[in-house]
C-alpha cells in the first residue's frame, strides 16, 4: 500500500522534474487522413535542401515522401499528376504568424494575442487564444502555407509560449498542433514593452529597464530550477515528509528554456539589442533560436552566424517605428551570406496579407541580394521560407524540405514561385490535397464563412 | 581675371544658357509601355525637349540630344501614388514626425506648408518607381482634409505640382452610426453651399444649422463648397457593397464628383459603379475580411470591376512602401486584370481622375517623368535603374542603400 502511495505521489509530481512531461496537457491530436500513393512527374523541383531538379518526380506514399529524383518507377496504384511546366517546392512555413490569436475580422472580442497586463507573462500560451475558424488560415493555405508558428504579441518582455500548427481545418487547436514540435517562448526587445509599460509609469520604461526585466526573470527561473533539483535529490523517505515545490506555470516555462526544451523566439529590431540579448543568453546559459523582425540583422550578421542564431525578417517593411528605420532590401541576403554563407535567413510575415505570398517576399529579398552582388539562387532563397524556419522551430527532421521520409508537405506552383504572376495550383499537407486551384470546394471554408454574405453559400 | 578669361567664361555661359533653352534627351531602343492606347512599343526611342516628351518612335535622330542607350530595358511613365502621406509622415509611431492629422481644421486642412521634400521616404519611393504623390492628410474625423500633388524630386522649392485637388472623407469606424455620418456629410455640403465668404465671416455657424458638437471654420466650409461646385472630387473610404450604393446615390442627389477609396466589396456593385462613372482606388493586395464592412474582400476584385467598366486606380495601403502598389497591380493581373489596365491604374487613370494635366502617360506634349526598369515593372524581381523627372536624370540612391553599402562588405 505504501508503495502504491509513493507511485501515486511520484505520478502526481514527477512533471516538476521533467518539463517534457508537462506538455502532456493539450497534446496534439492531429492525424492526417490517408494520402494514398501519388506520383508527381515532370516537375521543376526546388528541394529545400539547396538543390534544384530541372525535371523530376516525387512519390508520396502513406503521407510521407517516399522517393524523389529525376525518374521514378510508377507504382501500380499511384495517382499520377503531370506537373510539366510547373514547379514544386516544400510547403511554405511562416515562423511568425498571429493567425488565430489576431483573427479576421479584427475585433476586440477576439483580439487575444497580447496579455499586456504584466511585462513577464511566461505562463500564458498562445494556443489557448487560437480561434480555429479564423478565415485567414485557408487564405494562407492558398498561398502555400502548410505550417505556421503562432506567437503571442510583443507587448511584454516575455510574452508567453508560441505554438506550431499544421494549416488544416480543425474544430480544436489540439487537432492542428504539429506533432512533436517543441514549444517556443516569445521574448520582445525594444520599443514595444517600454512603450506599453512606460505609458503606465511602471517598469520597464526604457531599454535598460527591459534588460533588467529579462535578467530578473531568468534569476527567478534559476532559483526555481534549483528548488526543483534540490527536492528531487532527496531520498524517497524525505520526499514523503514534505510537499514538492508548488507548480509555477510561469517558471515552468522559463525552466523549460534553461533545460533546452523550449526555443526562444525573440522579437528584436536593433543590432546592438540583439548583441545584448545574446549576452543575456550566455549569462543564463540558454540559446536564442531566432531574432524576429530583425530589421538590423545585416549590421550583426557575422555575430548571428557565429552564434548559430537565425534572423527572421521582412523583405521591405520599415518606418512604422523608430527601431524599424534602418531597413535594407538586402537584409536577408546579407544574413544568408555571412561567415562564408553559414548564416540562417528566414522571411516571415507577421501579417495575414504577407503570409499569402511569402514566395514573393522571398523573391524581392533574393533579387535585392543578387542586384548587390550576392549570389543567391532560387534553390537557396526557397530555404528562407521552408527549411530554415523548420530548423528554427525544431521540426526540420519532419518537414521543410523534400527528402525521403519527411512529411509530404509540398506545393505545386503554376510557374516560377519567385514571380508575382505565379499562383499555387495544389497544396498538400501530409500528402493530403487540401487546396486544388481546379476544385472550387477547396480550401474548406471556416465555420465563420458559411452563409456570411450569401446565406446559401460560403463567403466567396 | 584677364580679358581672355572673361570672354571665355562669357561665351561658355552663353553656350550653357542657349543649351538649357532647348535641352534634348533621347532615350534609345527601350521597350516602352506608354499607358496610352498605343500600348507597348518594342525597341522604341523617346525624344524629350525641355522636359517634355516630343516624339516617340523608331530610329529617332537628333544632332543635339544627349543620347542614352537603354536597349533591353523597360520604360514606363513615372508611377503615381494615390492618397499617401509621403512628405508629411516620417515614422508612424513617432507623433512629432507626423503632420498628417489635425483637430483644429477638418475639411479645410491643406498640408502644403508641412510637406518635407527631404523626407527619407521620398528618395526611397522614387527608387521604387514613384514620381508623383497625391499626399493627403489622414485625420480620422468625418473629413480628413485636402489632397495636394507633389513631385518626388526632393526639390525644396519646386516639389508642389498642384494644390488642394481633392477632399477626403471617412464614414466608417468610430462609435457613431454610419447613417449619421452620411447625413452629416450632406448637411455639411448644404451648409457650405448656402454660406458665402462674407456671410461666413459674420454668422455664428455652429448654432445655425449643424448638430451639437459639430464645428466648422470658414476655411472648412470653403473646402466643402469646392466639392459642391464640382471644382474638386470627394474621396470617400468605403468597402461594404451597400455603403458604396448609398454613396453612389449621395453623389447623384448632391451632384458631386465622387471617388471611392477601398471598395473591397466593389465587385458586388460593379455595374452600378460603372453606370455612375465613379472611379475606385484599390489596394489589390489586401483580401482580408478585416471587418464586417469588407467580408467580401477578394483578390479578383480589380479584374471584376474592370470587366464591368469601372475605372481603376491602384495604390498601396502603406505610405512607407507606397511603391508596392506595383506588386498589388501584379497580383491583380494574376487574378485576371489585363496587364495594360494595371499599368494605367498606376499611372494614367490616376492623372485623369485627379485632373493632373499632361502627366501619367508617355505621349507627345506630356511631362517627361519616366522610369527605366530592369524588366517588367509589375514583377517583384524587377527594379528601377534610372528615373527622369521633367526630362532630367535624377539620383536613384536612398538612405537605405547607403546603409547597405556600409555593411555589405563587412
Amino acid at each position: 500500500m505504501k508503495k502504491l502511495i509513493v507511485i501515486v505521489v511520484i505520478g502526481t509530481f514527477s512533471f516538476l522534474t521533467l518539463s517534457s512531461e508537462e506538455t502532456n496537457a493539450f497534446e496534439s491530436t492531429y492525424e492526417p487522413s490517408s494520402s494514398g500513393d501519388i506520383l508527381i512527374e515532370n516537375a521543376r523541383i526546388l528541394t529545400g535542401t539547396g538543390s534544384e531538379i530541372l525535371s523530376g518526380s516525387i512519390l508520396i506514399s502513406s503521407n510521407k515522401i517516399r522517393a524523389i529524383g529525376e525518374t521514378l518507377d510508377k507504382p501500380i496504384n499511384a495517382k499520377i499528376i503531370d506537373a510539366n511546366g510547373k514547379w514544386v517546392t516544400p510547403g511554405i512555413i511562416d515562423i511568425h504568424s498571429h493567425m488565430g490569436v489576431y483573427p479576421a475580422p479584427g475585433l476586440r472580442s477576439s483580439s487575444d494575442g497580447n496579455e499586456s497586463t504584466s511585462p513577464v507573462t511566461a505562463h500564458v500560451w498562445a494556443e489557448h487564444s487560437v480561434w480555429t475558424q479564423d478565415p485567414q488560415m485557408p487564405l494562407a493555405l492558398m498561398g502555400g502555407i502548410t505550417t505556421f508558428h503562432v506567437l503571442p504579441g510583443s507587448a511584454n518582455l516575455i510574452g508567453g509560449r508560441g505554438v506550431t500548427l499544421k494549416n488544416i481545418w480543425s474544430r480544436t487547436v489540439q487537432g492542428m498542433k504539429f506533432p512533436g514540435a517543441p514549444y517556443t517562448l516569445k521574448m520582445a526587445c525594444g520599443e514595444n514593452p517600454k512603450r506599453v509599460y512606460g505609458r503606465r509609469n511602471s517598469e520597464p520604461s526604457t531599454r535598460m529597464g527591459n534588460v533588467a526585466g529579462y535578467r530578473k526573470a531568468w534569476i527567478r527561473a534559476q532559483d526555481y530550477r534549483n528548488k526543483l533539483a534540490e527536492y528531487e535529490s532527496k531520498s524517497e523517505e524525505a520526499k514523503e515528509l514534505e510537499y514538492a515545490p508548488t507548480r509555477d506555470l510561469e517558471l515552468e516555462t522559463l525552466v523549460g528554456v534553461l533545460n533546452g526544451e523550449i526555443l526562444i523566439q525573440n522579437h528584436c529590431y536593433r543590432g546592438e539589442e540583439m548583441a545584448v540579448m545574446l549576452d543575456i543568453a550566455k549569462e543564463f546559459n540558454y540559446k536564442v533560436t531566432t531574432f524576429h523582425h530583425a530589421i538590423e540583422a545585416y549590421k550583426v550578421a557575422d555575430i548571428l552566424a557565429e552564434n548559430g542564431v537565425c534572423a527572421a525578417v521582412w523583405a521591405d517593411w520599415w518606418g512604422f517605428k523608430h527601431e524599424a528605420f534602418d531597413m535594407v532590401w538586402e537584409n536577408a541576403a546579407i544574413v544568408d551570406q555571412a561567415n562564408g554563407s553559414t548564416g540562417c535567413a528566414i522571411i516571415h510575415s507577421d501579417s495575414a496579407v504577407g503570409i499569402q505570398r511569402l514566395n514573393q517576399e522571398a523573391a524581392k529579398a533574393m533579387a535585392a541580394g543578387n542586384r548587390s552582388g550576392l549570389n543567391i539562387p532560387p534553390s537557396r532563397a526557397i530555404q528562407w521560407i521552408t527549411l530554415n524556419p523548420a530548423k528554427a522551430l525544431g521540426i526540420a527532421s519532419k518537414t521543410g524540405s523534400l527528402e525521403v521520409g519527411k512529411m509530404a508537405d509540398l506545393v505545386i506552383w503554376d510557374g516560377d514561385p519567385f514571380s508575382v504572376y505565379t499562383k499555387t495550383e495544389k497544396v498538400f499537407v501530409d500528402g493530403v490535397l487540401l487546396y486544388d486551384n481546379n476544385n472550387p470546394l477547396t480550401p474548406k471554408s471556416t465555420d465563420f464563412e458559411l452563409g456570411i454574405i450569401n446565406s446559401e453559400g460560403d463567403r466567396l | 581675371m584677364n580679358l581672355h578669361k572673361k570672354i571665355f567664361i562669357g561665351l561658355l555661359s552663353l553656350l550653357i544658357s542657349s543649351f538649357s533653352l532647348s535641352e534634348e534627351l533621347l532615350l534609345k531602343n527601350a521597350k516602352v509601355h506608354t499607358a496610352t492606347d498605343r500600348g507597348t512599343l518594342e525597341k522604341t526611342d523617346i525624344l524629350i525637349r525641355d522636359g517634355v516628351i516630343v516624339r516617340i518612335g523608331k530610329n529617332i535622330a537628333s544632332s543635339r540630344a544627349d543620347e542614352r542607350d537603354v536597349s533591353g530595358k523597360v520604360i514606363t511613365p513615372g508611377l503615381i501614388a494615390p492618397l499617401t502621406q509621403l512628405g508629411i509622415v516620417e515614422i508612424e509611431l513617432v507623433p512629432e514626425t507626423r503632420d498628417d492629422r489635425s483637430d483644429i481644421y477638418s475639411a479645410g486642412l491643406s498640408i502644403d506648408s508641412a510637406f518635407n521634400p527631404s523626407s527619407t521616404l521620398i528618395p526611397y519611393n522614387l527608387t521604387g518607381g514613384i514620381t508623383l504623390s497625391l499626399t493627403s492628410p489622414s485625420s480620422s474625423g468625418l473629413f480628413s482634409g485636402l489632397t495636394s500633388v507633389f513631385s518626388l524630386s526632393g526639390s525644396l522649392e519646386e516639389s508642389l505640382i498642384s494644390s488642394n485637388i481633392a477632399l477626403s472623407a471617412n464614414i466608417s469606424g468610430g462609435e457613431d452610426s454610419m447613417a449619421a455620418k452620411v447625413q452629416l456629410l450632406g448637411d455639411s455640403l448644404a451648409l457650405s453651399d448656402s454660406v458665402g465668404l462674407n456671410k461666413c465671416l459674420e454668422m455664428d455657424l455652429n448654432k445655425s444649422f449643424l448638430p451639437n458638437g459639430v464645428n466648422y471654420s470658414c476655411r472648412d466650409l470653403f473646402a466643402l463648397k469646392k466639392v459642391v461646385d464640382k471644382e474638386i472630387p470627394l474621396v470617400v473610404r468605403a468597402n461594404r457593397a451597400s455603403v458604396i450604393l448609398t454613396l453612389i446615390d449621395f453623389a447623384k442627389t448632391n451632384n458631386i464628383n465622387l471617388i471611392i477609396n477601398g471598395a473591397e466589396e466593389g465587385w458586388r456593385v460593379s455595374r452600378q459603379l460603372a453606370e455612375a462613372e465613379i472611379p475606385v482606388i484599390l489596394q489589390p493586395i489586401d483580401n482580408i475580411p478585416n471587418s464586417f464592412n469588407e467580408l467580401g474582400s477578394r483578390l479578383d476584385n480589380a479584374s471584376l470591376l474592370h470587366k464591368a467598366g469601372v475605372k481603376i486606380l491602384i495604390g498601396s495601403h502603406e505610405t512607407h512602401n507606397a511603391y508596392l502598389s506595383r506588386q498589388g497591380a501584379g497580383i491583380a493581373v494574376s487574378y485576371g486584370l489585363p496587364w495594360k489596365e494595371a499599368l494605367k491604374g498606376l499611372t494614367k487613370n490616376i492623372a485623369e481622375v485627379f485632373k493632373i494635366d499632361n502627366r501619367g502617360s508617355i505621349q507627345p506634349g506630356y511631362v517627361a517623368d519616366i522610369v527605366v526598369w530592369s524588366g517588367d515593372p509589375l514583377e517583384v524581381t524587377s527594379f528601377v535603374e534610372q528615373v527622369y523627372l521633367s526630362g532630367e536624370s535624377v539620383s536613384t540612391k536612398n538612405r537605405s542603400m547607403r546603409l547597405k553599402e556600409r555593411y555589405i562588405s563587412q
